[in-house]
């Protein structure tokens, strides 16, 4: 049980930046469908950090940086939907598709090439091992493992609400996805609100990323990208309505059902059932078609989101 | 000059030209990760990609070989392509068309390795699990409000899982080598009849799968122009408002064309599959296929005569990969390649901006406001 | 030498094909109502783009108290105080009034909001002014009269002094452009400048000290309203002698062709309905008319009858068969012809050509199709036939894409399309909306003969002008609810309005 309830913390932490960073890519009017793609991107930029870090490495410096690589990673990389979407006006949805098959061929591409060029040649995997990058971000409450990539996502969380709430950028940033001729009108620059959008969207999946790969494990493969975890947070994100609270909550329950395919194993009544392991991996996502189901009926995105802005179209 | 101008202005023309720049540029950017993996190599790299299966030109009989595999590789992508077009056309991005050639294969493997049918029932079992699989996506889109990219998304890691769970089964998992079994030792009848082989140097995957692949295209070029069913299905696509205004049943439409598609994509699968030329293994990411498909959707400028071209551009690319020297560079700088191509796609609306208004880009108001309107129209879709 | 706060000197503005402003010049006194008028297209809205920096004139300079001033976007003219209620409201549905108010002009301390004070100013200002608002209602449930008002007060709060109002009494009652215009004499009184853009002269008469007219992108000239009538005003907007009235000959009813007992529509966007309880009936050869502000159940009205929306309680009979539940094809088929409000939203897929269009309804009829081809001599024949019956322009015929045909063109399509489907009922919802008035007169006389050769009329109007001009009976319909019916020969203005705004409302016996 406790086991299910680290997994089930470590997924929410991932679901709830990836969600939150969507809702302001789609709060600022950009569908963000390559968040998948940006996890990656952050998730090697992080790897690479902590396999790269010294052994001498104290605690502190490699929690820092590798959070620092995996939120720029993540930034950088979404420019490349940032860019195609807001300043060439692309189809979003296509950018989206294309950043996800680009994050996974790059990924295993750069991946195998940095091992190719540490190893000399002997090791042409497209995995890294970071087992003291790892450990780096664990800490102990009683039993309980605990992993600063939960509390970092916890901070990261009340400070989206205090920001999506209480600031004059979110008001501004809202504008936009709700109606940028409105934000125009008044002297808000649509496209700087809208790249600030999906920036947010990259520093927050980037970090997403990282943790995804790193909090419960010590190493990765990147030729498998991070399976369907950036949709899952759309998901999430849709589920909770493009609001952070609520993003909150459905994080949780998407999470609790995600865990239980890591540690049936574990919990002996449900290891007793005669289901086979890969039907838990199904479950999340069964339980979030369902819910959408149910909920996208009456679900009220941005309504301006998808919509290329131009300035001459008024 | 002014006949060049008109010249340029057609939209076939158009399109053909912002494809061909997508795969120039894909190919020079291909370039030049390569000048940053191995900067020595790099030109040697790029030939070998490019030169590919031509290497073999003073021994015909192996050129043939080779340009044969990659055609009958192309088979499973340009289909896709197909099927994920032809809902483009209604207005749907089919990107679950992935999981619905995830289900062909567990269809057609399952149903020729554990139930031994003949290969003609495994193709239509395929198809038709491939079109339910759609209609499950066209069911939450048309009845939930879901969108269809969501819904397809989870349905393909469903279908995924679903796969590797039958397969997995000894009936049809050979456990010594971790993938199934070869078709034409455990069902003969199975296996896809030649076609041509003799001409391509006796290629034993060169099967019907190559002819039927053209024959669905064109069978889809008529469909979406000349057809009532093709004029509702653009209607829609363009403006599904109109399109209920004029009497069209947009829900029945949704369905219908998620159905085909997913048939299509099926058929993919089915028509690769039972040539024996691959063997599935139990996977933990979706089938790249459905998702290459859409480059080569787009690449193909959204035609399905185009699609065959691209299908064999990116296939043939693909395999380019695999004549780099391994020593200095990793196969997947090819799908590195093809990713970025199908992100060039994106900006083909602004390419044909520029052909449109050689001199004034700036000032090019009303264009820009069509196609914010235009993306406007598919985002209610 | 005049005090002009605002100078707008010889601007010159092309587009590609058309030159929006040719050589036009426009000066604002300070507290002045300044009227500019001119019909759709004669550059009004490209002028005050200018003036709001959203274009850059090709000549001409503009000048603030004299002194000359570049305006390069919408910042540059808050700067200079220049304020604009817009004639598509810019305010954002799911934000409070007050959020609204300060967007863009946030009161902040280190980038958090700080309401307080904002929350402060405004009540006064809406105080000092008589601008009525609860500043934490939501846009999306006030009035649009109200939402006018958080447009006005955006602009105080902003401390702007020249106020434009673009096509402000479009969507108001007839009771609230009354109260508009106390506000707009209120503002000047109190030393703002005002710009006025209309097209209707009796509120320029009413309220506007000096009125500067453009037509077809030129300018005009300037009057004094004083000074002036309405007919000369009409006759420098349009070039000629407008007819103001549609020639017509008394309508003679014949047999029931609809009739809609009843009817409720729930609404989509609160607990309530959109149309409740609706009953009347159209005979052949008359035409009725429903009127009544923008957004009070015509749509919701209009899409139940045709079959895009659902219908929640009520029936519908059509030539005395009871199409309430059925298809929109079924509608379509049996004699109901339907000129939709959004002509590009319903009306026309703008992406397809010319003759796509034209048998959008018809194309698995045997006229066209065959085996499921469809036969494309035929449609070409028939696209080719109904331009030229309803003079339909186009670039390069029926192969014409219809997103390049201009809005009276891409109109006339739909009429000659749904005028020419065999039909008993023409269901004309705001026909010509944003149409010149050669276009307008035409749809009219076309309207006309339709009646005169015995085919039952619904129109659903905003224009009173349309609605008095071409209607043999009204119905007025208020929040979702007929609220009256009247002979427009016997009736005012004065009258449709205080049942447009609720303020009577007849005991209809059910019909």
């Amino acid at each position: 049980m406790v086991l299910l309830l680290q997994y089930t913390l470590i997924f929410s932490a991932v679901l709830i930046l990836v969600a939150l960073g969507g809702m302001f890519s789609e709060r600022s009017g950009i569908i963000n469908l390559g968040l998948e793609g940006i996890m990656v991107f952050g998730a090697m930029a992080g790897g690479m950090v902590m396999v790269l870090l010294p052994d001498s490495a104290s605690k502190f410096t490699i929690v820092v940086l590798t959070l620092v690589a995996a939120a720029i990673a993540g930034m950088l990389s979404s420019l490349l939907i940032g860019v195609a979407c807001i300043y060439f006006k692309a189809d979003q949805t296509l950018v989206g598709t294309a950043v996800n098959m680009l994050a996974t061929a790059a990924a295993t591409v750069i991946v195998k090439a940095f091992n190719t060029n540490r190893s000399n040649g002997t090791d042409f995997s497209a995995k890294l091992d970071y087992v003291k990058g790892h450990a780096a971000f664990m800490f102990n409450i009683g039993s309980l493992q605990l992993s600063w990539f939960v509390v970092i996502a916890a901070v990261l969380l009340v400070a989206a609400i205090v920001l999506f709430y209480k600031t004059k950028f979110a008001l501004r940033l809202r504008a936009c996805g709700e109606h940028p001729q409105a934000a125009d009108s008044v002297g808000i620059n649509v496209y700087k609100m809208r790249y600030a959008g999906v920036l947010m969207s990259g520093f927050f999946a980037g970090l997403g990323g990282i943790i995804y790969i790193a909090a419960a494990n010590s190493t990765w493969h990147f030729d498998y990208g991070v399976a369907g975890a950036g949709f899952l947070a759309l998901a999430v994100m849709i589920f909770g309505q493009w609001k952070p609270e609520r993003i909150a909550w459905s994080a949780v329950l998407f999470a609790v059902f995600r865990s239980l395919s890591n540690v049936y194993m574990g919990i002996d009544f449900l290891h007793a059932l005669p289901i086979s392991g890969t039907v838990y991996n199904m479950f999340p996502y069964i339980v979030s078609l369902i819910v959408l189901a149910f909920t996208s009926q009456k679900s009220r995105a941005p309504k301006a989101e998808g919509i290329p802005y131009d300035k001459g179209a008024r | 000059m002014n006949n060049k101008n008109e010249f340029l202005k057609k939209p076939g023309v158009q399109t053909l030209l912002a494809s061909v720049l997508c795969a120039v540029l894909g190919i020079i950017l291909g370039f030049i990760i390569l000048l940053f993996m191995n900067s020595e190599h790099a030109a040697d790299g790029m030939f070998a990609i490019l030169r590919n299966f031509f290497k073999f030109s003073n021994k015909p009989q192996q050129l043939m070989y080779y340009f044969g595999s990659t055609l009958v590789k192309s088979v499973p992508v340009i289909l896709c392509a197909e099927a994920i077009l032809f809902a483009y056309k209604a207005g749907l991005f089919n990107i679950g068309a992935a999981g619905q050639y995830t289900i062909g294969i567990l269809v057609c493997l399952y149903t020729s390795l554990a139930l031994g049918w003949n290969w003609f029932l495994c193709l239509l079992a395929a198809a038709v699990a491939g079109g339910l699989w759609g209609a499950l996506c066209g069911f939450f889109k048309a009845f939930c409000n879901v969108n269809e990219v969501i819904a397809g998304i989870m349905l393909n890691w469903i279908g995924l899982y679903l796969t590797n769970i039958v397969l997995g089964n000894e009936i049809c998992m050979d456990t010594t080598k971790s993938e199934t079994y070869d078709l034409t030792s455990k069902n003969a009848s199975g296996v896809l009849p030649g076609f041509i082989q003799g001409v391509f140097g006796n290629n034993q995957y060169m099967t019907i799968a190559v002819p039927i692949t053209v024959i669905v295209a064109i069978v889809i070029l008529i469909i979406l122009n000349k057809t009532t069913f093709g004029y509702e299905l653009k209607a829609t696509g363009h403006n599904k408002d109109a399109a209920k205004y004029a009497g069209m049943n947009a829900k029945r439409n949704i369905i219908l064309t998620l159905v085909i598609s997913g048939a299509i994509s099926g058929l993919a699968a089915s028509l690769y599959y039972l040539t024996s030329i691959e063997h599935y293994k139990i996977s933990s990411s979706v089938p790249g296929m459905g998702f290459s498909g859409i480059a080569v959707a787009f690449l193909g400028g959204l035609n399905p005569i185009g699609a065959i071209f691209a299908g064999f551009f990116v296939e043939y690319i693909t395999l380019g990969g695999q004549y780099l020297n391994t020593n200095y560079y990793n196969p997947q700088v090819a799908d590195l390649m093809i990713a970025i191509i199908i992100y060039l796609c994106g900006f083909v609306l602004f390419f044909k901006t520029v052909l449109n208004k050689p001199k004034k880009i700036k000032t090019n108001n009303a264009d820009t406001n069509n196609s914010a309107e235009k993306s406007a129209a598919k985002k209610e879709v | 030498m005049d005090d002009y706060v605002i100078e707008m000197l010889h601007i010159t503005k092309e587009f590609p094909g058309i030159i929006a402003n040719d050589d036009i010049t426009l000066q604002l006194k300070r507290g002045e109502i300044h009227a500019l008028l001119g019909e759709n297209g004669a550059g009004k809205s490209t002028l005050m783009s200018v003036l709001f920096g959203l274009y850059t004139p090709e000549k001409g300079v503009i000048k603030k108290d004299g002194k000359e001033v570049k305006i390069k976007n919408p910042n540059d003219a808050t700067a200079l105080g220049i304020g604009m209620v817009h004639q598509h409201f810019m305010l954002v549905d799911i934000f409070s009034v007050l959020d609204n108010i300060i967007l863009g002009a946030e009161p902040n301390k280190f980038g958090f909001l700080t309401k307080a004070a904002a929350r402060k100013k405004v009540l006064e200002l809406s105080d000092k002014y008589n601008l009525k608002v609860d500043p934490d209602a939501l846009i999306e449930d006030i009035t649009v009269g109200m939402q006018q008002r958080v447009e006005i007060l955006k602009m105080l709060y902003r401390d702007n002094d020249i106020l434009i109002f673009d096509e402000p009494t479009a969507v108001l009652t007839p009771q609230e452009i009354d109260e508009l215009m106390k506000i707009m004499k209120n503002l000047a009184a109190e030393g703002k400048s005002i710009l006025f853009i209309t097209h209707k002269l009796n509120e320029i008469m009413e309220v506007a000290d000096r009125c500067s007219i453009l037509r077809r992108g030129k300018y005009i000239g300037t009057v004094d309203v004083a000074n002036t009538t309405k007919e000369e005003l009409s006759s420098m907007m349009v070039g000629r002698d407008v007819k103001f009235a549609v020639d017509k000959a008394e309508a003679k009813p014949g047999k029931e062709v609809l009739k809609v007992e009843n009817v409720c529509v729930k609404s989509k966007i609160h607990q309530n309905d959109s149309v409740h309880n609706v009953s009347f009936n159209v005979r052949e050869g008359e035409i009725v008319c429903i009127a009544g502000i923008d957004g009070n159940g015509q749509t919701e009205f209009i899409g139940a009858l045709t079959g895009i929306d659902d219908i929640s309680s009520g029936k519908i009979s059509f030539l005395g068969d009871d199409i309430t539940h059925k298809s929109i094809r079924y509608k379509n088929t049996h004699g109901m012809s339907h000129v939709p409000e959004d002509r590009h939203k319903h009306g026309l897929v703008l992406d397809y050509t010319l003759e796509e269009n034209m048998i959008l309804q018809r194309y698995f009829e045997p006229d066209f199709s065959n085996h499921g081809f469809i036969k494309k001599d035929a449609m070409r024949e028939y696209s080719n036939r109904l331009s030229e019956a309803f003079d339909v322009r186009s670039g390069q015929g029926p192969e014409t894409i219809v997103r390049s045909m201009s809005g009276g063109n891409q109109q006339k399509a739909i009429i000659a399309r749904e005028m020419d489907r065999e039909h008993k009922l023409l269901v004309a919802v705001q026909p010509t909306r944003g149409l010149d008035v050669g276009a307008i007169e035409y749809i009219h006389e076309e309207i006309v003969k339709q009646r005169d050769e015995g085919c039952a009329i619904l129109l659903v109007s905003l224009e009173l002008e349309e609605v008095m001009n071409l209607s043999d009976r009204i119905l007025v319909m208020y929040e979702g609810e007929i609220v009256g019916e009247v002979d427009p020969k016997k009736t005012t203005l004065q009258e449709l309005g205080l049942y447009m705004s609720g303020a009577k409302r007849d005991n209809r016996k059910e019909a």
